[in-house]
């Protein structure tokens, strides 16, 4: 073994370790697994916790960090448990930037999955100007402390380089993924025209502005279905997501194990990811490019790097009217739908995942080598 | 491009004992539509249970020469198990004789287990509770909030000891209940509480346990006896468009 790497997250688990999370961040928390243990590292993680071990992957254990305070959206208690219990680490990998606030490991790269102070809610976190200034303080720490910065999206790469341009050399952009091995070709359904949206169901992915289009267009349209395919933050919202779709004949609400998704794709031929903010370069959005959906997106967060607007998705803003609108051009114009599902499954080739591999083999290779 | 899989061989495993006036019939009917095999362990029933399962060709019966499940359920779990691993599964499912997996699964089992992520699946469990339409929401009964492990990968290699506890010893040995499982949306109906003539019976049998191993009668037993919450059972729609014969 080249030595362990031990990989330090707020939750890939709930902190009483009963539910698992099935967000883009956790797939790539698995990808990033896999790809050490091939290189020949062996891997542990850390997230906050109540106390419980699990395996997440043979061989590979997650543990528990009793800590949950934020402290103006930095987790400095959790960051210094972990220095101090992860004797036997070698290396180390922040999952998320804030988490390498204050002290690293000698040997640690971090991971920025995008912008998250873009968040709707993230200015009243930090109401004041001393707070927002100290926030800023902690970041450039948390930026500063490990080798390499891993961004997902050129939007981070930007900001960091407007905001401190010293920092800029420490970055690396490495999109996110898509195995395009998995994608088959598209299942002919002419007499339905499929749109999903393949989110958890969370407010700030736009899944309210997407529900007030899904009553809009499933009933103007009875060829048009809806499809939510996400689990929700709680099991409450879950429950009332299913009460609601059952109370429309056309709108689905189910969730699928992250393999499930490309046959489920290979039957919808729209795809939405009208996200509000923190946002990288989106799994779902690969995933249905990677399908040959034609994808309405939001210029919000890495989406940008995906999508030009009007090639092989279209970029709208997220309100209901705008989504309502971009959605019903693509219902009445099937070439166009049907042009910028065909762009997008060629741009996603790009995405790969095996390029994904290589960019990160080269990063490791450079800090823990 | 990735080649269609090949179709894992599920087999379902469940203990009964006199079942036949009940659910049994529609539970073997639903489960043939999307199991391969239904190893069934008989625990000394005195009505026609065997008869029923006789008109179900996927089904194999065994048969305790002794009742078992009251006395020892672990040995009568263990049994059972080893008895389904004899089909040479891929999967095992643990289900009762009073639950039906909503027909979701029907079309989406395959997809769900053409995967090397996880070793076992969790589903909501829904207790109907003296009406077929509504199922038990209050307190420990909310099925929202709580999933079970019903289907795991078998692996031979993996020790089959099971948890020793006089009830809810879990379906599965210890090293499958450890293991990390995916939490599916697709709901089990349970319909083992909707007589209320059953409920004074198995309130009895529960509040004797609870004596016997912690000397006082558990919250959620003394439940059974309380009036319940319901909601209003509402039909999820299937994913037509899946392929799910088997």
């Amino acid at each position: 073994m080249k030595g362990k790497v031990g990989i330090l997250t707020t939750n890939f688990f709930n902190p009483e370790g009963n539910r698992i999370i099935y967000g883009g961040a956790e797939r790539y928390g698995f990808e990033l697994t896999k790809l050490l243990i091939d290189l020949g590292y062996g891997v542990r993680w850390w997230q906050i916790g109540t106390g419980w071990k699990k395996e997440l992957l043979p061989g590979v254990d997650i543990c528990t960090i009793p800590e949950t305070k934020n402290d103006l959206q930095t987790f400095p208690n959790v960051n210094q448990h972990f220095y101090e219990q992860a004797m036997d680490v070698d290396y180390a990998i922040y999952f998320v930037t804030f988490l390498a606030y204050p002290q690293v490991l000698k040997k640690s790269i971090s991971i920025s999955h995008g912008i998250f102070w873009d968040y709707p809610g993230f200015d009243s976190q930090l109401p004041t100007e001393v707070e927002r200034k100290e926030w800023l303080r902690r970041m450039h720490i948390a930026l500063g402390g490990p080798q390499k910065i891993v961004s997902v999206d050129t939007n981070t790469i930007n900001w960091a380089n407007a905001t401190w341009p010293n920092l800029f050399h420490k970055f690396e952009y490495i999109p996110n993924f898509v195995d395009t091995e998995q994608y088959q070709s598209r299942i002919a359904h002419p007499d339905k025209i499929r749109v999903i949206f393949p989110r958890r169901l969370t407010y700030v992915r736009g899944l309210n502005e997407t529900v007030r289009a899904a009553e809009v267009l499933t009933k103007k349209y009875p060829q048009v279905e809806f499809h939510f395919v996400g689990r929700g933050h709680t099991d409450q919202l879950e429950a009332e997501a299913l009460k609601w779709a059952s109370e429309h004949e056309n709108i689905y609400y189910y969730w699928q194990p992250p393999h499930a998704m490309p046959e489920i794709l290979r039957h919808m031929d729209i795809a939405l990811i009208p996200t509000k903010g923190t946002e990288g370069t989106s799994l779902a959005c690969l995933e249905a490019m990677a399908a040959g959906c034609a994808v309405i997106a939001s210029p919000v967060g890495g989406l940008s790097d995906l999508i030009i607007d009007g090639y092989d998705g279209l970029l709208v803003k997220p309100t209901p009217t705008d989504l309502i609108d971009g959605i019903e051009l693509l219902i009445n114009d099937k070439n166009q739908r049907e042009k910028l599902g065909a762009n997008a499954r060629a741009v996603a080739a790009a995405f790969s995942m095996e390029r994904w591999r290589e960019k990160w083999t080269k990063v490791i290779s450079e800090v823990f080598d | 491009m990735k080649e269609k899989a090949q179709k894992q061989k599920i087999v379902a495993m469940m203990p009964v004992r006199n079942e036949a006036g009940r659910y049994l019939k529609e539970v073997l009917a639903h489960l043939s539509r999307w199991v391969d095999a239904i190893v069934i362990l008989d625990d000394c029933s005195d009505d026609d249970t065997i008869d029923v399962t006789g008109h179900f060709e996927k089904v194999i019966v065994y048969k305790n020469d002794e009742p078992l499940f009251a006395s020892n359920e672990p040995a009568m779990r263990r049994k059972l198990w080893q008895l389904a691993a004899e089909e040479k599964p891929d999967w095992i499912v643990a289900v009762d004789a009073d639950e039906i997996f909503e027909d979701r699964i029907i079309n989406e089992i395959d997809l769900l287990l053409d995967q090397n992520d996880f070793y076992g699946i969790s589903f909501r469990v829904f207790d109907f509770w003296q009406d077929p339409a509504s199922y038990r929401i209050d307190g420990g009964w909310n099925p929202w909030r709580k999933s079970l492990l019903f289907m795991v990968r078998y692996n031979p290699h993996l020790d089959s000891q099971w948890m020793q506890r006089e009830v809810h010893c879990g379906r599965f040995p210890q090293a499958y209940e450890n293991r990390i499982a995916y939490y599916s949306d697709i709901r089990v109906k349970h319909y083992g509480w909707l007589n209320p003539e059953d409920h004074y019976r198995k309130y009895l049998y529960y509040r004797d346990k609870d004596l016997k191993v912690f000397g006082e009668v558990r919250p959620f037993t003394q439940s059974i006896q309380t009036p319940p919450a319901t909601e209003k059972w509402r039909d999820a729609k299937n994913l037509y468009f899946l392929d799910g014969d088997r």
